[in-house]
């Protein structure tokens, strides 16, 4: 497939360990938005953006994020306060905790895994060993529930009060990006938002899962610097 | 990434023959090349990924992540016939362009592990499902093949197609000069009400007794009759509330008596 990815690095933060956050628009826009209150939360800069051929602005699908072959949507800018913006997946770092998150953007079927592998590429080159991925579910269960890479992470998870509870496809930038990450040896943690699916927009922000997802992200890291949602 | 391969051992094999199981619409290459797997107790040499897969990973129930793959295993005849290589997987490439790509991958891999003979299997759909023993269709690349079959109890097909992946396999082999057989299994498609696929084990059964008698291969085959057989009550009572179904839905449907008059 021909798909190009390229990146933009605006500063190349120095961190030892740093563990990764990721979050994208998916099911009721969880993930982004559990990302956002983070990334507000440490106060993150943003070091990089990646484009790609393959983000459209307007999809063919519905969700964005079920992609199919032929359904390749439509390029072009987004725009926002007279500004205009390349769709783009967005790099954030903090340095206290030593922290990279990134804000996915779903590319069409032809770029999913290319996108997927370049952000895993830049996790490697900072040296992540772990990575935490944001997202919501639609089924009956806990607040959040939690999927791993292996069974110890699992485990780890329960000190938390963590169980899992999701089964099926995890779709999208997020799943493919912690899918890819396992091979390439970077241990995942999903966090999962228990939503309401909203058949019409299945993207329509739900701020109060987005918020839970947030808290017990907050907790794991133990980040206690800040009020925000507690 | 189009395709990324991870090696995890490099077998020599004896003549071995390739035999592939994509999931297809009928799920019967699945069944049977994953019972093979679990009964031989066949070793994982490679896994294939491709951006031609679903774009999702899947969450097990045990809260693990399994990605979109295909897995090649192997397999050592000790019993002095020929190895196996057997091809599986969760998917298959969703475009022919992805289909092509991969087969042509695992094709040029099967001529460096000097396989000579490819068997794929897939799914003949029929209307109704029949109580008698799901019949084996077949067809051949090479027609001195078709005596190989015959013999065994296939019907070759006359005419027709085999769709997706395992056919194409099958076909692109013959370019390669690689003797291919492809198993069709006769089916219905069945489906929940909920709208679920029901793996037809009982055309599985049927598909993988040619496949032994062919290549000479011993495999207990108790578990999957037992399968077969609760596969088979399965059907039976879809049936049943399908009958039931039609005839609630005929008995609303008939219209009242008319009462006439005379004027």
């Amino acid at each position: 497939m021909k798909t190009r990815v390229w990146l933009k690095f605006f500063d190349k933060p120095r961190l030892e360990k740093p563990l990764a956050i990721v979050g994208s628009p998916g099911l009721r826009s969880v993930g982004k938005l559990a990302l956002k209150y983070l990334v507000k939360e440490v106060k993150a800069k943003r070091f990089a953006e990646l484009y790609s051929s393959s983000f459209p602005i307007l999809y063919d699908t519905k969700p964005s994020y079920a992609t199919m072959p032929r359904f390749p949507g439509i390029a072009g800018v987004k725009v926002k306060n007279g500004g205009a913006f390349i769709p783009r997946v967005r790099f954030y770092f903090s340095v206290s905790p030593e922290l990279i998150m990134v804000r996915g953007y779903h590319a069409n079927f032809e770029g999913q895994y290319e996108v997927a592998e370049k952000v895993v590429e830049v996790l490697e080159e900072f040296k992540v060993k772990r990575m935490f991925v944001l997202a919501g579910y639609g089924w009956d269960g806990p607040q959040v529930c939690c999927a791993a890479s292996n069974h110890q992470l699992i485990e780890e998870m329960k000190k938390f009060g963590l169980t899992t509870g999701y089964v099926g496809p995890f779709m999208g930038f997020s799943g493919l990006v912690f899918g890819l990450g396992v091979l390439k040896n970077i241990e995942g943690i999903c966090l999962f938002g228990k939503t309401q699916p909203h058949p019409e927009k299945p993207e329509f922000p739900d701020p109060e899962a987005g918020k839970n997802v947030f808290r017990k992200l907050r907790e794991i890291l133990s980040l206690n610097n800040g009020n925000r949602f507690s | 990434m189009s395709i990324r391969v991870k090696r995890l051992t490099e077998p020599t094999l004896k003549e071995p023959l390739l035999i592939c199981g994509l999931p297809d619409r009928g799920f019967i290459a699945k069944q049977v090349v994953d019972y093979l797997v679990e009964k031989l107790n066949a070793e994982l040499f490679e896994e294939i990924y491709s951006s031609y897969f679903p774009s999702y990973v899947l969450i097990k129930k045990d809260g693990t992540v399994e990605l979109m793959k295909n897995e090649l295993y192997f397999w050592r005849n000790n019993g002095g016939g020929s190895d196996l290589i057997l091809l599986t997987g969760n998917t298959q490439p969703l475009t022919p362009e992805g289909q092509y790509e991969v087969a042509e991958d695992i094709l040029v891999k099967a001529e460096n592990l000097g396989v000579k003979r490819i068997f794929t299997i897939s799914s003949y759909f029929v209307e109704k499902h029949s109580t008698e023993k799901p019949k084996v269709y077949g067809v051949v690349t090479n027609p001195n093949l078709k005596e190989e079959v015959v013999k065994h109890g296939v019907q070759l097909l006359d005419r027709g197609s085999v769709k997706g992946f395992n056919g194409l396999l099958f076909g692109l082999a013959k370019l390669k000069n690689i003797g291919g057989i492809c198993l069709l299994g006769e089916t219905v498609e069945y489906t929940t009400p909920s709208g679920r696929m029901v793996i037809d084990v009982k055309a599985a059964q049927s598909v993988l007794e040619v496949l032994l008698k062919i290549t000479g291969i011993e495999v207990d085959l108790s578990e999957i009759e037992k399968q077969a057989k609760t596969t088979e009550e399965f059907l039976r009572r879809i049936e049943e509330a399908e009958h039931q179904a039609l005839e609630e839905i005929s008995k609303t449907l008939t219209p009242k008596r008319q009462t006439y008059y005379y004027i």
